[in-house]
């Protein structure tokens, strides 16, 4: 098995393969979690999604990450948390009410809190917030931190600094053989690439995927003022921000999300932008009208120093879904990516379900929205 | 795409030590509208640290006086006016210069076309078992404190490492009539004629050095050679600390502070790795090389001839003779201050000693993550392990991160624990948040 990109979701992809016994060689470009699953947010999270596949693999991903909790992989790595979802002025209440009418018909837990309630609960929340929902059962992971606890329990060697340039199709060009490298071809029986914002390329659909930028901020620890808050705080914005995305494709204007996020350390991390383009520089502009609107929703963190910058590149797709499964036509190539924001929630449970893939099982999880095949390839790249 | 800055001029020089206020005159004689910043509420770097605010500060030297107050003159006469309490954070990806105005309480962004970093060396610190424990200072640190103040900390103190510094500290102390009670040298220059011979080409370092011995001797304090600090601890509220002398027998001094020093190297938090066109940035000053205050001055007024060339597209090139000559003097000070024996580095330190302060991370620690079978590289052991991740920004920790993560993998060479990002110190998020959101979604 060769698996390509060791970023969470090739680092999931080895974990699983090698528990079933499979030799898995992971080779990766640059070193484990350089790319977007070291520089992102880590929200285990169903909040945001609508009715749809989406929300079907992020609750099969939440559910995931709770069992490997459980069975001690994920051990002090996942922190069980609540998402409060808030609205500042009357059309994002609107939203809102909107949004969580659909989560709770998909069965989800709420609670929604105004006035007096929502005082009492998320004392540092501004008070011109008017409505908050809560969406129970939801985490936290940093994804750095599950891909290399992956690797260590999978018990690879990770080949670091090896960038795969291609592909070698066998003559009947239905099978790959192998993958080439800077360092020479390397065999396999089965191939996976999770490469990322690499991996279109290697698979000849050049414009199925694009770079989506994010910039972050992380605070200093502040332990009683992070204790405050239950969860983390996602202004409606996101959705806005997401729909936003969805309606103007071609447009290159960057738009700001916001989530604050209080993780195990004591520290905040407040993000982040949605802009098209693929560097992972932080500019003054970005970050100080992300913070202005996390001090207009928790003013207490004005008070806080910010003690790093930082961005990441989401992988996103034309159609917002990611692509999983085996490429078509070719027998045993598989591919994963394309998971823009939800990756973190994601990657475990897709680096299972490509392991089923391998071993001939059906898969848990209904793949068929995120069959690469709805991209019309190119040519592999050889 | 352009953004529109709160201040705009042709030249900014970061840092008031005596590079940046060299360089700052330098600009401004040669026509160019020029800014000054400087993070403290005084210019004048490390080696002219000026007393603070209504505090009396130590008396300095006739000779160090004289030069700051020509120094201060030439700027005077360039019509500089410094913006103080203003910290340089870095350049953003817009090449916008961030400065966070401790006065305004507000980041500044300057748009600029050249950028002289002038920000001075950073002490070196090795850490050692105990080295976290309050009371622990550098001895850098309490200089300047000494500088600014004209007070000593209450109580007995031991100044311990390797280097110059830790008599010119003692010396200090001496004239407030405050002594150490003894100053632990690795090296013993008394013991190295050769290089003792070839200083003779440095005469004025001599004579400052022989002025500083003479003063410490007079006080009693012993200047224990050859010998070195091997941990810290604390026993009755006081300080306790192991000293190994140059045969391996160990003796214990009772202190109340504990100042350590291993020499200086150059500051370069938050500097944008390479230079993309404009701004140009440059360093200048014991921010690109330490080599004491003179070659600083002379470097600072090399780079702004250098920063003139380059906006006037002449060739630019650096050229500071004085640069040169103390260059060489450092490197006999570095054989005459050369440690007796091998104490075997970080290598040698006890699994429980303290590496990052910030986090409280180990020796032991970081050794786990390198002895595992896959080979976690620096930003890996950075992230996962939380070196160099605190407040500090790894300012205390990283280069021994790196040094540790060499010497466990001979051959490799350990890239460095990243440190060009902005912000280059922590910046409190009201004086970074946009003063009002200014477009709504
Ligand atoms: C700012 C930001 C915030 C985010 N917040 C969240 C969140 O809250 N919740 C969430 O679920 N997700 C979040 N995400 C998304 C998540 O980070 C990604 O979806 C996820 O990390 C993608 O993982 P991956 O393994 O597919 O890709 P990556 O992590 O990008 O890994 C791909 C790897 O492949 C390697 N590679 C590329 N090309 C080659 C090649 N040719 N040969 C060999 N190796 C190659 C790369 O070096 C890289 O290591 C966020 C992302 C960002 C940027
Ligand atoms: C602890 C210590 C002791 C020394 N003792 C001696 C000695 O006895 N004799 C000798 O010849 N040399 C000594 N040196 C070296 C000497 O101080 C320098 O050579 C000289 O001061 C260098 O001048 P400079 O302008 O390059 O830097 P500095 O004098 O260090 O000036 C740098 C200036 O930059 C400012 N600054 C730093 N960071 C920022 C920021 N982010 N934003 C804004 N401003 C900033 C600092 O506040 C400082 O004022 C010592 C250095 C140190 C660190």
């Amino acid at each position: 098995m060769v698996v390509v990109g060791a970023g969470i979701v090739g680092a999931a992809t080895c974990y699983f393969l090698s528990q079933r016994g499979f030799r898995v060689r992971l080779i990766e470009a640059s070193a484990p979690a350089s790319a977007a699953s070291g520089a992102a947010d880590g929200a285990v999270s169903v909040a945001s999604k609508r009715p749809g596949p989406m929300m079907t693999a992020a609750l099969a991903g939440i559910a995931l990450y709770r069992q490997l909790e459980r069975d001690g992989l994920f051990a002090g790595l996942f922190k069980s948390r609540p998402t409060m979802m808030v609205a500042e002025n009357e059309k994002e209440a609107e939203k809102l009410v909107e949004h969580s009418a659909a989560l709770a018909g998909e069965g989800m837990r709420l609670r929604h809190l105004e006035g007096g309630a929502l005082r009492q609960h998320l004392p540092g929340v501004a008070p011109h917030v008017r409505l908050a929902v809560e969406v129970g059962e939801e985490g936290h992971a940093i994804g750095y931190e599950i891909v290399r606890r992956l690797i260590a329990a999978s018990g690879v060697t990770v080949e670091r600094g090896v960038a795969v340039t291609g592909l070698a199709p066998k003559s009947d060009g239905k099978t790959v053989t192998a993958v080439r490298t800077a360092r020479g071809a390397v065999e396999a029986d089965h191939v996976v690439i999770a490469a990322g914002g690499g991996s279109a390329a290697l698979l000849g659909l050049p414009d199925a995927t694009r770079p989506r930028k994010g910039q972050l901020v992380v605070t200093e620890r502040s332990p009683a003022l992070a204790a405050s808050l239950p969860g983390s705080l996602m202004s409606c914005r996101y959705l806005l921000s997401k729909d936003a995305i969805r309606a103007a494709s071609a447009e290159t204007g960057r738009r700001f999300g916001l989530v604050i996020d209080p993780l195990r350390t004591g520290q905040f991390l407040i993000g982040s932008t949605r802009e098209e383009r693929e560097d992972t520089g932080n500019d003054h502009d970005a970050v100080s009208r992300l913070l202005a609107s996390a001090v207009k929703l928790m003013p207490a963190l004005a008070h806080l120093r910010a003690i790093r910058v930082f961005a990441g590149v989401r992988t996103a797709t034309r159609d917002g879904l990611p692509i999983v499964g085996r490429m078509p036509d070719i027998e045993n190539l598989l591919v994963a990516t394309g998971f823009e924001g939800d990756g973190i929630c994601l990657g475990p449970l897709v680096g299972r379900e490509i392991a089923r893939l391998v071993a001939g099982e059906t898969t848990e999880l209904d793949l068929t929205p995120f069959a690469p095949g709805r991209f019309e390839p190119r040519s592999l790249v050889a | 795409m352009d953004r529109p800055a709160d201040i705009v001029c042709d030249t900014l020089v970061v840092g008031g030590g005596a590079a940046g206020v060299a360089a700052a005159a330098e600009l401004c004689r040669a026509g160019l509208t020029v800014e000054l910043a400087e993070q403290r509420p005084a210019l004048g770097g490390a080696y002219y640290r000026q007393p603070a605010g209504r505090a009396a500060g130590m008396q300095a030297g006739d000779r160090r006086a004289r030069q700051w107050s020509r120094l201060e003159d030439e700027l005077r006469r360039a019509a500089v006016t410094p913006r103080l309490r203003h910290v340089f954070l870095g350049v953003d990806t817009d090449g916008l210069v961030l400065l966070d105005d401790r006065n305004g309480g507000r980041v500044r962004t300057v748009r600029t076309r050249a950028v002289i970093v002038a920000v001075g060396a950073v002490e070196r610190v090795l850490p050692r078992p105990g080295w976290q424990l309050d009371g622990v200072v550098t001895a850098g640190g309490l200089q300047m404190l000494i500088k600014e103040t004209g007070e000593a900390p209450r109580g007995d103190i031991v100044i311990a490492g390797n280097g110059p510094l830790a008599v010119a500290l003692a010396a200090d102390l001496a004239r407030l009539g405050r002594p150490p009670v003894a100053v632990v040298e690795a090296g013993d220059p008394l013991a190295r004629p050769l290089a003792a011979l070839r200083m003779a080409a440095f005469p004025g370092l001599v004579a400052e050095a022989a002025a500083h011995l003479v003063r410490v001797r007079a006080a009693g304090t012993p200047w224990l050679r050859g010998s070195r600090l091997t941990s810290i601890s604390r026993e009755d509220g006081r300080l306790l600390a192991s000293i190994e002398d140059r045969n391996g027998a160990t003796r214990r001094i009772r202190a109340d502070t504990v100042a350590l020093h291993d020499g200086i190297r150059p500051n370069d938090f938050g500097l944008p790795a390479t230079a993309r066109g404009e701004p140009f940035v440059l360093r200048a000053g014991d921010c690109r090389e330490a080599l004491g205050v003179g070659a600083a001055e002379a470097d600072g007024r090399a780079a702004a001839r250098e920063a003139v060339a380059l906006l006037t597209g002449t060739a630019p090139r650096r050229h500071a003779p004085e640069v040169s000559r103390q260059r060489r003097a450092q490197a006999v000070l570095g054989a005459l201050f050369k440690p007796v024996r091998d104490d075997g580095g970080l290598a040698a330190l006890p699994d429980e000693t303290v590496l990052c302060r910030c986090e409280g991370r180990t020796v032991g620690q970081l050794r786990a993550m390198l002895t595992e079978p896959d080979p976690v590289g620096p930003r890996e052991i950075k992230l996962n392990g939380r070196f160099g991740m605190g407040s500090c920004q790894g300012r205390f920790c990283a280069d021994n991160v790196q040094a540790l993560i060499a010497a466990a993998r001979p051959g490799t060479v350990a890239g460095p624990l990243s440190r060009d990002r902005w912000p280059a110190r922590p910046v409190l998020i009201a004086a970074l948040a946009a003063e009002e959101e200014t477009r709504e979604e």
